[in-house]
């Protein structure tokens, strides 16, 4: 059932980068989509458990695998960095495109 | 060895953000950078066996360099100096030199890494660098082309890992070998990334605008070494993991035959050479075992032809006709095009030997007719007429004849090809594509619809291409 809200929100972020015009709208699509991705590896990794992995004195607990967490920490980080450059480059394209529709924006800048 | 490779691993980020420092040493710290992986990768060659490094057990970072590794490496060594050394005399900024590190050493990375998530951090690293680079001369276009590359790349990405998760999930471990106990979606995610991210078959039809709409040495660069970075993988993968190889194989046979067909009606120069990109991608792909070789030979290639075709007079092969180029410079277009025509005594007429040695009949027969292809494509540079005097810019040369002695010294890897039966079959392969040219694709003027190209089709066409993988891969 998660997994398939996850996926669900992949593919609405997917299709929004298609069907979307405003070239704002589709960034915030791509982010959408990145934000299912990062879902779906945190629920792989709470499929052995829901806990903190954190050694303790306790007893042994159903702890969540710290590997996708930790895996997915990076990609969080490299597609805000993207997501950044992405929408300076979309205020410097708006300075002559105020419209930011991304067919005119393609149209003009195509030989 | 292990300590080698980490610190070479490290050292152009490191010797890239000291630029940022020192920003009068930029030129001098950026060639330095290239020529110590040049130097790795001639260490790896003297190496008799792989070196492998497992980081933190098997949950993480795998490397593994061997001699496949070491032509990627070395490639990616002798682009960035070529490039470099060409802008030396240009008034490029300290920015523009470190961003040439920092795509350097993410390729090195991803040259290097045999995990899906090192592979990953490559990759991402590599496509930010580049589109600072696209974007570099900070017009509309060339704004506009950064993030339209950025943006299919990073969509791309996205769906790979999810793939790379699926593989997670079914092995425990992020590592290229457990691809083959995989579910068919991870390796239609996985590969639809890597596809588009390499730019081969219809996911790379993003190519021909970034690179011929980039300035001179970044398509350089693009071409030469920044596709490759998804390339490898591919080949890495197809040789790890037996069940995928004739995945990766299919895919290779369809670019090659698909660049050389929109190679052939295309009128501008830039976005000619950018399909026979697309078509020579096919070639490193369509026999892993030697798919190293053959990246050398093109990476060599295709950077040095950018570099002469931003010294051409015009971009249009119709105008081109109409004007004398330099009678120099059309002897080093000559080179560099029966290179990549695979002639005798220069790298190409190896490495396509090399390649057609090691397929099964069927594929050999396939891309024996995409050879005729690329000789058509290149005739069209090599019967230009010559003997005008315009002079090229000051750091061409020096680049152009790097690279060019490259594809000379490059031979010593491999003079088993040299027999007469091969360079028979090269020149005959030559002779069909030229007497083609003349007879049928001179006079053509067709002019193939770009609708394909638009930013909606191309994010579109990955959900097909993923279907497609999807379908492939079930029956296994």
């Amino acid at each position: 059932m998660l997994e398939a809200l996850v996926l669900a929100t992949v593919f609405c972020g997917f299709f929004g980068i298609i069907f979307k015009k405003n070239l704002i709208m589709k960034i915030v699509c791509m982010d959408v989509m990145s934000t299912g991705v990062i879902a779906y590896y945190v629920v792989v990794a709470s499929r052995s458990g829901w806990l903190t992995p954190i050694i303790s004195k306790g007893k042994n607990v159903a702890y969540a695998d710290p590997v996708p967490q930790a895996v997915i920490l990076t990609a969080i980080v490299i597609g805000f960095s993207i997501q950044a450059l992405m929408l300076v480059s979309v205020m410097k394209l708006a300075r002559d495109n105020p419209t930011l529709e991304s067919n005119e924006i393609e149209m003009n800048n195509t030989p | 060895m292990n300590t080698l490779t980490i610190a070479w691993i490290g050292l152009p980020f490191f010797v890239g953000f000291s630029i940022y420092l020192i920003p009068k040493l930029d030129k001098y710290l950026a060639i330095f950078g290239a020529i110590a992986s040049a130097a790795y990768a001639f260490q790896l060659f003297a190496m008799p066996s792989a070196v492998t490094l497992e980081l933190l057990d098997n949950f993480s970072v795998t490397l593994l360099v061997d001699r496949l590794s070491g032509y990627f490496i070395l490639t990616n060594a002798l682009v960035t100096a070529a490039v470099i050394i060409y802008c030396w005399p240009t008034d490029k900024t300290a920015f523009f030199y470190a961003q040439i590190l920092m795509v350097h050493g993410s390729l090195n990375a991803a040259f290097a890494s045999t995990d899906f998530i090192s592979l990953y951090v490559g990759l991402e690293v590599s496509g930010i660098a580049a589109f600072l680079l696209i974007a570099y001369a900070r017009t509309d276009r060339s704004i506009w082309v950064a993030l339209r590359y950025l943006f299919i790349s990073n969509t791309a990405m996205l769906f790979y890992l999810v793939g790379a998760v699926l593989v997670y999930k079914a092995s425990n471990s992020f590592s290229f070998a457990g691809l083959g106990a995989a579910p068919p979606e991870a390796i239609a995610l996985i590969f639809m990334g890597l596809l588009v991210k390499g730019g081969v078959f219809v996911s790379g039809l993003w190519l021909p605008l970034t690179h011929s709409e980039s300035e001179t040495p970044v398509s350089a660069l693009l071409s030469g070494i920044v596709v490759k970075a998804g390339v490898y993988p591919l080949v890495r993968c197809a040789l790890m993991v037996e069940e995928v190889a004739p995945i990766v194989q299919i895919f290779g046979v369809g670019a090659a035959f698909m660049g050389v067909f929109y190679g052939i009606f295309e009128k501008d120069t830039k976005r000619m050479l950018a399909f026979s990109t697309v078509s020579q991608l096919g070639w490193i792909l369509v026999a892993p075992e030697v798919g190293g070789f053959y990246a050398l030979a093109h990476g060599l290639v295709k950077s040095a032809l950018f570099l002469i075709a931003g010294s051409l007079p015009s971009r249009d092969f119709k105008e081109l006709q109409q004007k004398q180029i330099n009678t120099t410079l059309w002897i080093a277009l000559v080179v560099a095009s029966l290179s990549i025509s695979g002639f005798p005594f220069l790298v190409g007429f190896g490495a396509k030997m090399l390649t057609l040695k090691n397929l099964t009949p069927a594929y050999a027969i396939a891309m024996n007719v995409a050879a005729v292809g690329t000789a058509i494509l290149f005739a069209k540079f090599i019967f230009l007429p010559r003997g005008g005097q315009t002079a090229a810019k000051p750091g061409f040369w020096p680049a152009v004849l790097l690279l060019l002695g490259g594809l000379i010294a490059a031979n010593a890897f491999d003079v088993q090809a040299y027999t007469l039966e091969n360079m028979l079959k090269a020149i005959a392969i030559i002779g069909v594509g030229w007497l083609a040219y003349f007879l049928i694709f001179q006079r053509t003027a067709i002019k193939l619809p770009r609708m394909l190209e638009q930013f909606d089709h191309l994010v579109g066409f990955m959900s097909l291409i993923s279907l497609l993988l999807f379908w492939i891969a079930l029956p296994k």
